[in-house]
Formats: C-alpha cells, sequence, structure tokens
C-alpha cells in the first residue's frame, strides 16, 4: 500500500496556470426544493421512497444540524439540510455591544476556534481605527491561533473517527486537545470562550508556565500526530470508506465558495494566511497543503497536514517571539470613525470575514459575520443525492461544519 | 488587491446596467447598481476577463431607507476584490442569483427572512433560520429585548 | 448484612425495594447525547472523555432518548429548537431527570436580549439541576451529577418518610 501522504503535495503560487479557472463554467443542477414520494410498484423493481428526518438530534450530525432525506433502499435520492435551530442573532446582538465587548460573542459563534473569530474582528476594528499593532502582539495572536486551530482540528478529527465507525481516535484526539487546552486556559483564563485578542493587541502575556507547557507539548506531539494519522489513515476500512466519496470538483468548490481545507483538497491554492497576511504570519515560515482529489480522503489529509504545519509554526512563534509591549495604547470607549471595512482570518473551518460598519458611536451600524460552514454546508447537501446513507453522514462530517457558526 | 475602476466600470456599462462605480476608503471598488440589475451585473463581472467567479459573501444592511444587498465578489486569477451594492426598497422582491453563483442559495434564504423581502427565481424560497411569526430581525425598526424584559424573564 | 443459615458466609443484603431501586438509579445516569450548543464540547465530549473520565461516576451516553434517564440541556435554546426540545423529554422513559448546564440554558445568557432566544430552558422543561458558567468545566458538570444524585436520594427518603408516617 502506498504512502497516503503522498497525494499532499506543497501548493503552488495562485498565479500558477493550473491555479487559474475557467471563467463561468460551472452550472448548478437544481437544488432540492422539496421531497417528492415517488410512485410505488411501477415496475417490478421500484421500491416505495422513505423519507427520514435526520436530526437535530443525531449523534452523527455534529450539532443541531436537521436534514430530511428522501431514501430508496439505502440510497439517498434527495437531502434538504434545515438549519437555524441555533440562531442566536450575534449579528444583531452586535449593534448593542460595544467593540472591545464584541469578543465574547464572537467567541460564541465559532465556538471550536475562538481566537480566530476575536481576531477577525479585532483586525476589522483596528483597519477602520488605524490601530498599529505592536508585533510581539502580532506573534501572540498567531501563536495562540495555531495552539487553537490545532485543537480545533483534533475535535474534527475525533468525531470524523465515529463518523466512520472507530471510536478509539476520539479518545486520542480528546487526551491531546486536554493539553492545548490547559495552555490556552493559562494564558487566557478560559478553556473555550477566550475573549483574548482585542483591538489593539491581547489582553495578556504568555506566562512562563505557559511557555513550559507549549515546550512541553512540541516535544511529546509530535509522535502522537504520526499516531493520529496513522491509525485513521492507515486503515483500509477507514480508506474504503473516504476515497472516492463525495468528490468536490474545482468548479464546484468555487461556485459554492468553499474556502479553507475544503477548496485546498479541491486543488484551489487559497489561504488567507498566505494571500492576505495578517498577524505575524508574513513573517512565518510554513506550507499551504494542496491536494487534487477533492475527496473526504483529500479533506482528511489536508487537514492531518495542516496540523503539521501549525506545529512548525507554533515552533517558529516560541521560537522566535520578538519582545515588546502586547497591546497598544487604544482609548478605554473605542469609537471608530464611520466607514466600512471587511478582515478575513484563515478560521479552521476556512475563511472567516468580518464585515464592519461603523457609524461613529461607540457600537457597531452592522457586522456581517462570514460563515465558512454554511457555504461548506451548501455542497455537502448538493453532493447527497446518489450516495448510500452511509456515506452522506462522511460527507457531511468531512466538511467540518459547526453548526454555532452557521446559524450564529 | 484592487480592481482598475475604469475597466469595471466599462463592463458594467457594457452589459447595461447603470451602475455608479468608485473606490471606497478601507473597504475597497464598490459599484452601486439598481436591484432590477443587480443580476445583469454580476453574470457580466463572472464572465468578464477581470474572472470575479468567487462570491465571497452576500448579506444585507439596513440602511434606514432601504435594505442594501451586498455582493461580495473574488477574483482568484487576478486576486482582486469587488463589492456590488444592490439597494431594495423595504418589502420588495430579491431577485435570485444562485445561478450565476450557485453559493447564494442560502445566504438569499437567509437575507430575504432576516431582512422581510420576497425572493423571486429562487429553487426554495423558504424560511431559513427562524419559525413562522418571527419578525425579520435585523432590521434597524425590531427592537431586541428590554434589560427590564429579561429581568422579569 | 446478615449471615446466610446455610453457608455462614456473609452474603446477604437486606434492603428497601425502594433504597435498591434508589442506589441503581443513581449509580446509573445515562444521558441523552444532545448537545446544542458550546457547552456540548464542555459537557459531554470533554467530560466524557480520557482525563474527566464521568463513566466512574455511572454516567455514560446513550443516542436515544428512549434509552436515556438525564437530558443535559447544554446550550442556548431558540423557538426553533423549543419544540424539539419538548419532544425529546417526553420521548425520555420516566423516571427522567434535566440538567440545565450552562448561562444559556439557565438563563438565556449573552443571547437573552435576542427575541428569538427562549429565556432559559425551564420555561419548556422542568429542571432539576442548574449548572452556572460560560460554559462550565467539566469537574462542574460532574459536580452537577453529583448534586442531582444528592437530589434523587433525598426524594426517595421524602417518599419513605411519607409513606411510614401515612400507615
Amino acid at each position: 500500500m502506498s504512502d497516503p501522504r503522498e497525494v499532499v503535495r506543497p501548493a503552488g503560487s495562485l498565479a500558477a496556470p493550473d491555479g487559474m479557472l475557467p471563467a463561468g463554467t460551472y452550472e448548478p443542477e437544481i437544488l432540492p426544493a422539496g421531497l417528492t414520494r415517488a410512485p410505488c410498484g411501477v415496475n417490478s423493481l421500484a421500491t416505495e421512497h422513505l423519507i427520514v428526518n435526520m436530526g437535530p438530534q443525531h449523534p452523527s450530525t455534529h450539532g443541531v444540524l436537521r436534514v430530511l432525506i428522501e431514501l430508496d433502499g439505502e440510497q439517498l435520492i434527495a437531502g434538504e439540510a434545515s438549519i437555524g435551530y441555533l440562531h442566536r442573532g450575534i449579528e444583531k446582538l452586535a449593534e448593542s455591544r460595544r467593540y472591545s465587548a464584541m469578543g465574547t460573542l464572537m467567541d460564541r459563534g465559532d465556538y471550536i476556534s475562538g481566537i480566530n473569530n476575536e481576531m477577525a474582528f479585532a483586525l476589522a476594528t483596528e483597519q477602520l481605527m488605524d490601530i498599529e499593532v505592536p508585533r510581539r502582539a502580532n506573534w501572540l495572536r498567531s501563536l495562540m491561533a495555531e495552539i487553537n486551530r490545532i485543537a480545533s482540528h483534533l475535535i474534527w478529527y475525533g468525531p470524523m473517527g465515529l463518523d466512520t465507525g472507530a471510536m478509539g481516535p476520539f479518545l486520542y484526539a480528546m487526551r491531546d486537545r486536554e493539553v492545548l487546552l490547559d495552555i490556552l486556559e493559562d494564558v487566557t483564563g478560559q478553556r473555550m470562550m477566550f475573549n483574548y485578542v482585542r483591538p489593539g493587541g491581547v489582553i495578556a502575556d504568555i506566562t512562563p508556565t505557559a511557555e513550559k507547557k507549549i515546550r512541553v507539548f512540541l516535544e511529546t506531539f509530535d509522535q502522537y500526530l504520526e499516531e493520529h494519522i496513522e491509525i485513521l489513515a492507515g486503515n483500509e476500512i477507514f480508506q474504503a470508506r473516504m476515497r472516492g466519496v463525495g468528490i468536490i470538483d474545482r468548479e464546484r468548490a468555487v461556485g459554492f465558495s468553499l474556502s479553507g481545507a475544503n477548496l485546498r483538497a479541491s486543488g484551489v491554492g487559497w489561504d488567507v494566511r498566505r494571500d492576505r497576511p495578517y498577524a505575524a504570519y508574513s513573517e512565518l515560515d510554513f506550507d499551504i497543503p494542496v491536494a487534487e482529489e477533492g475527496d473526504c480522503f483529500a479533506r482528511f489529509i489536508v487537514r492531518m497536514e495542516e496540523i503539521r504545519q501549525s506545529v512548525r509554526m507554533v515552533k517558529q512563534c516560541i521560537d522566535g517571539l520578538p519582545e515588546g509591549e502586547f497591546a497598544a495604547k487604544v482609548p478605554k470607549v473605542l469609537r471608530p470613525p464611520a466607514g466600512e471595512a471587511y478582515a478575513a482570518v484563515e478560521s479552521p473551518r476556512g475563511e472567516l470575514g468580518v464585515h464592519l460598519i461603523s457609524d461613529g458611536t461607540d457600537t457597531p451600524y452592522r457586522m456581517r459575520y462570514r460563515p465558512p460552514a454554511m457555504y461548506a454546508l451548501q455542497v455537502g447537501e448538493s453532493l447527497l443525492p446518489g450516495n448510500l446513507l452511509a456515506d452522506g453522514i462522511v460527507i457531511l462530517g468531512s466538511t467540518d461544519i459547526v453548526l454555532g457558526e452557521i446559524d450564529r | 488587491m484592487l480592481p482598475d475602476v475604469t475597466v469595471t466600470r466599462r463592463i458594467l456599462d457594457a452589459a447595461g446596467a447603470s451602475a455608479s462605480v468608485e473606490e471606497v476608503p478601507i473597504l475597497g471598488v464598490v459599484c452601486r447598481v439598481p436591484a432590477e440589475q443587480a443580476r445583469t451585473a454580476l453574470l457580466a463581472l463572472r464572465d468578464s476577463d477581470l474572472g470575479f467567479t468567487f462570491m465571497v459573501d452576500l448579506f444585507g444592511i439596513d440602511t434606514g431607507d432601504a435594505i442594501d444587498v451586498v455582493y461580495h465578489l473574488r477574483s482568484l486569477s487576478r486576486d482582486e476584490e469587488v463589492f456590488v451594492k444592490a439597494e431594495h426598497a423595504y418589502d420588495s422582491v430579491l431577485t435570485s442569483v444562485w445561478k450565476v453563483f450557485p453559493a447564494a442559495h442560502f445566504p438569499e434564504r437567509e437575507c430575504a427572512e432576516l431582512f422581510g423581502l420576497t425572493l423571486a427565481d429562487h429553487p426554495n424560497p423558504k424560511r431559513l433560520l427562524t419559525t413562522d411569526g418571527v419578525p425579520p430581525l435585523l432590521r434597524k425598526s425590531v427592537a431586541i429585548r428590554s434589560a427590564e424584559e429579561v429581568r422579569n424573564r | 448484612m446478615a449471615i446466610d443459615k446455610l453457608t455462614g458466609e456473609n452474603s446477604l443484603l437486606f434492603i428497601r425495594s425502594e433504597q435498591l431501586f434508589d442506589t441503581a438509579r443513581r449509580k446509573s445516569l445515562w444521558y441523552m447525547a444532545f448537545g446544542i450548543a458550546c457547552c456540548a464540547i464542555e459537557g459531554l465530549m470533554h467530560a466524557s472523555g480520557p482525563r474527566f473520565d464521568f463513566d466512574r461516576l455511572g454516567v455514560f451516553f446513550r443516542a436515544s432518548p428512549r434509552q436515556a434517564d438525564v437530558m443535559i440541556v447544554a446550550g442556548t435554546v431558540n423557538l426553533k429548537m423549543a419544540e424539539t426540545v419538548k419532544t425529546l423529554y417526553d420521548q425520555m422513559p420516566e423516571p427522567k431527570w434535566v440538567v440545565s448546564m450552562g448561562a444559556c440554558a439557565n438563563t438565556g445568557g449573552p443571547f437573552r436580549e435576542y427575541p428569538n432566544v427562549v429565556l432559559g430552558v425551564d420555561k419548556i422543561v422542568p429542571v432539576d439541576v442548574y449548572i452556572p458558567g460560560c460554559p462550565p468545566r467539566p469537574e462542574a458538570v460532574q459536580y452537577g451529577f453529583i448534586q442531582l444524585m444528592d437530589k434523587i436520594k433525598a426524594q426517595t427518603e421524602v417518599r419513605l418518610a411519607a409513606r411510614r408516617d401515612g400507615n
């Protein structure tokens, strides 16, 4: 058996000829608008179609997703995602929160990668107010964001094993996540809802104990990561479940506005960290893994390779952390001048953008939270027809959706 | 990052969309088109040499007088971004562009629901996030709960 | 405890049936795997993960409400979700308990001002234990379950006392 990691190759630059897309070649199919009951007994082979309501309480839908599916035996005929079971109005509540208090709401949007969400909002505010962020703050942002990214990918990796029928990886992933959450808690004071990145910098410097914990983590995690990959990617059953399932070709990926690892698994090397550098990413050395296949296995391998790159970046950040202030001097109550700004970060799920409109008061006029997982869910939904029910679960799981972010 | 303003204007004019293209500080190039020409403008931008094939986002803004529907487009081949804003009157019709950009499917439903617009030409014009009877929540006229109401829950 | 007359071993246990059932219930509180939002990561995934090991207390997850004793409401309940929460609660067999985990399920939390959010899950289903925090740590969830066990025991004592006094 060939080494599954061989399918990963370093990304070419965006301007490369094969990175270009023919304009408007993708014609969408008719999306499922409603479900129909097929006539029974038309011929001897026809079976009655069954309409099954999967969710919102279902262990495999990664949150409170509800999918209506029409089944012919084990075959999916149509599928329609129904969301909104976690709609909490982050965009509306932002209009009554002060700029420095918005981190609390952003954290709870995509609750697995809080640091990245806060950073998107902080970057948008800094653009509006023209705040210069100290170099150390930028490095701390990158460091914590990468630690958070590893933790987030681990919580995708564990349930991915559960979806394909393996319990063990979940427990291993949780073991490693605890170590990462310890580090994040040491620095930010919370395990999940950090509110760490504020406009102007970060709220706390790295502690000596956290630094020690990161070094211990780096010593052990390289080996653990190889084990993680080996346990699933080296498993024949897992490969059979993932390879060739749920293929998203390049046109479909671009047409459905995928981003992040889902897009890179379809052969488009777009990464906000490289193409729109923020924080300290322009000074860090990292590769963007890209796979061509676009199937579930490619998405798995790209995410695993991303963890490896994140570990590399954490190493660079902790070794090269510059001296200086960890936050710029900003007023207590932020009042950006009237204007509009769009800032995006590469969250573990893709391009997480914040479109911020200020009217000069101390609360935003309108904040738009661009949810990458919502676009990933659309493509998952469009892939369902024609697959087996069990493969449908794998397809939805492999796109790494978080319902807190889809519904907001 | 920023497309050429004159080239963008020429493309939109050639397609017959009466658009005003300007460069807004901080944000970038913004094209304002009338609501009924939004689809034409998007199609022209997608199929032009600039190649805006990637729709980053679609959302609405309640400006106080009308609903601005914003289409945020990106050209992956030239690495440029443009914002197309179409002004819709309150309770008017939002014509779907999902055949131009399939990604607009969910965001359009969300935008129509939360701003009280009616979807036209959409394959599945149902509510997306809330249940029947919930007012268009993102409009400025819909207030959030007061502190009093929360305290006496 | 008593000595078995035949074998002479210390192997017989006399216990009231109520107390026996009470022990069985307390030591095997199976919760329904039903995570709504952020709290599910901490309260359901990390709490049952290798470090916190919820299994020690006999607390384990079941995927179906028909097999569950406890429902952990871990997250914000909105108007669309409320109906589902009620249905799931109705589907659970008696005796059943509800643990409201986190600020959102208790009172609406940071999202309490949004008109689409229900101000606390106790508006929909009766709640036995409230766990504060946003999100509560896994230890807090375990402490909440220990409180629930004490509550179940206390309820049994009350029932037994009422029967004794009634006779």
